[in-house]
């Protein structure tokens, strides 16, 4: 159904993304949630899942609606703190992530329904996820001058690299509100690769979009982790693109995991496909 | 140039740096607005609190006098020093700093998302303590401020105008305030740094954006907490140069916590989230005020300026309840 959708290399991609990048050998873990709980109130989002992300991988996470996808991922980046488990991150256990200790850690993700910065441009929006990159105090800010000026057209100049890369030059200096849909989720993903991430999560990177932009997105996401090797978790409905670019694939299913596996081991099998896949899938 | 031109020109001029007072105390209320969506009630009393700040350094006051006075049966009210302007103006803003950082740490982090009424009643609170503790501080007596701010009616100016009139007519020339004209200098280079710095710096980039979508701004590890105590900390900053030039203008007494009332109606007609649109409203707002009292007012026995902002504002909502320069409130259904 899908034609294989090929990496290409890009004009101007020479730079590289490698400010979190660290001496954990590719294939080892990178991050593991163990036996997480996530309720709010009554309803259990999430009940003791267990898995893993490898560095260099591209994970799926897949499952029917509600099945907590989203509230995992949440849980990574340190939005919803579990009433149980461990998540293990570059080799340190937490009980929960905080927010901004994630970003800082190099911990970056899109959302579902996209949430940028309306007001602000491209070039900003993609701008501001560097902001944890950027160390020089505010008084040097406020001054404007030497140090913060340097630093300032250092970040603007991987930015731009950022931008040629994701092919949105030309709307740089729009407000990222009068973008079409599927810019605006490119400029979203620009956003969090400006902070040059070591994992990088996507909240379903190609909902609602047409075949040709989901062909896009694909080979974005497959360029991010071939020529910066990035580990990439996504969340993605769109199985044939999930069979196509993921590694691995872990399904979910009322909050629950009920797969994790190659994506051949997981067309063929049978708890998934009664979950979710609904048909067995050949291919 | 006729005599009623001249008039015109002159309650026009007059306006527009009214205006500008009044949108110094707006402004304070945007910079919160748009990076919390609070509105914050005590920016009144902010301005009022950092010009007693101010006066009571700079005279070298000793705070608390009047309790340690009343408890110890001592006599004690100055140190004897007087410091220069700019350390005053310097500590005065460490004095601010400080307090948005308690304000955080002892409210605002303890109310995170909760409704913004919630809020709101919060800073209502804040407004009446700060009132309170800034009587207790300094004192209730009425202060004079003295940073060597030019002020009363411009020779110069007068001189000038009066040749503008036709020969023979006994204009006397324009009146301009030297203090209006120093409020509005400093209005526009405070105004232009605001800008510079939201738009050209790190912090600058980190407060938009969590005026535009607090969960984006998290998840690209901007620390809410931070840009709060920033943006409290500016607030205190706009309060105070506020302060000083209402308290130059009129003295440093409590009824300068009532300007925030005439920063409404300039923030119904500018928008709660727009800076620019603070300083228009304060401009459309001030001059309305004078034209109105200068042309309508012998009519009606004067006074139009007490409520004429409040019935332009009132009008405006019908037509234009986002403000001039405002977010389209727009809801999908």
């Amino acid at each position: 159904m899908n034609a294989p959708i090929m990496p290409h290399p890009v004009a101007g991609t020479e730079f590289r993304l490698e400010a979190h990048q660290d001496d954990i050998p590719t294939g080892q873990t990178l991050l593991k949630v163990d036996n997480v709980s996530l309720s709010f109130g009554g309803v259990k989002a999430i009940r003791e899942v267990s898995f893993d992300i490898r560095k260099g991988e591209i994970r799926a996470i897949i499952g029917p609606n509600g099945a907590g996808k989203t509230s995992m991922l949440n849980v990574i980046n340190g939005f919803y703190t579990p009433q149980q488990g461990t998540i293990t991150y570059r080799g340190v256990p937490r009980r929960a992530m905080r927010s901004t200790q994630a970003a800082r850690q190099g911990i970056s993700r899109t959302f579902q329904n996209i949430a940028l910065f309306k007001g602000m441009s491209t070039l900003d929006n993609i701008m501001t996820g560097r902001i944890t990159l950027q160390k020089r105090n505010l008084f040097w800010q406020a001054l404007w001058h030497g140090p913060a000026q340097a630093e300032e057209i250092e970040h603007r100049l991987a930015v731009e690299h950022i931008i040629d890369f994701l092919e949105i030059a030309h709307i740089r200096k729009t407000p990222v509100g009068r973008l079409p849909y599927g810019l605006q989720k490119r400029v979203e993903l620009g956003r969090a690769l400006a902070a040059e991430p070591a994992l990088l999560l996507l909240d379903e990177p190609m909902a609602g979009m047409n075949l040709e932009e989901k062909e896009d997105m694909s080979r974005f996401i497959l360029d991010v982790n071939n020529q910066f090797g990035t580990t990439i978790a996504l969340i993605e409905h769109d199985m044939g693109v999930v069979m196509d670019i993921s590694d691995r694939i872990v399904v979910l299913d009322y909050g629950r995991k009920i797969g994790d596996g190659k994506p051949a081991e997981i067309a063929a099998d049978q708890a998934v496909i009664d979950a979710y896949l609904g048909v067995p899938h050949h291919d | 140039m006729s005599v009623a031109m001249l008039n015109l020109t002159e309650v026009v001029l007059n306006g527009l740096m009214a205006g500008i007072m009044y949108a110094l105390v707006a402004l304070g209320f945007v910079l919160i607005f748009k990076a919390s969506g609070i509105f914050n009630f005590a920016q009144g009393v902010m301005a009022l609190f950092a010009a007693l700040t101010l006066v009571g350094l700079q005279t070298g006051q000793v705070p608390f006098a009047h309790l340690i006075n009343a408890i110890f049966g001592t006599n004690i009210h100055h140190f004897g020093w007087t410091l220069p302007a700019f350390l005053a103006v310097i500590l005065t803003l460490c004095v601010m700093v400080a307090f948005a950082w308690a304000f955080e740490a002892l409210v605002l982090k303890h109310l995170v998302n909760q409704e913004p009424i919630i809020l709101f009643m919060a800073t209502i609170g804040l407004a009446y303590f700060l009132e309170g503790f800034g009587d207790l501080l300094w004192g209730a007596d009425i202060k004079a401020i003295n940073l060597g701010i030019p002020s009363g009616g411009s020779f110069w100016w007068e001189d000038v105008t009066r040749e503008w009139a036709p020969e023979g007519s006994d204009y006397w020339g324009m009146y301009i305030d030297k203090l209006d004209v120093v409020a509005t200098v400093v209005a526009i280079v405070l105004v232009t740094s605001l800008t510079l710095f939201a738009q050209y710096t790190r912090m600058g980039r980190a407060l938009r954006a969590v005026a535009d979508d607090h969960q984006a701004a998290l998840s690209v590890g901007i620390s809410l907490r931070t840009i709060w105590v920033v943006v409290w900390s500016i607030a205190g900053f706009v309060a105070l140069v506020a302060g000083v030039m209402w308290g130059a203008k009129s003295g440093v007494q409590f009824s300068l916590s009532l300007i925030a009332l005439k920063a409404l109606p300039v923030l119904i007609l500018g928008g709660f989230t727009s800076i620019p649109g603070a300083i228009v409203g304060g401009l459309i707002i001030g001059v309305g005020e004078k034209v109105a009292e200068f042309y309508i007012g012998p009519l009606v026995g004067g006074a139009i300026e007490n409520w004429f902002a409040y019935v332009v504002a009132l009008v405006f909502l019908l037509f234009r309840p986002q403000g001039l320069f405002g977010e389209r409130i727009i809801e999908r259904v």
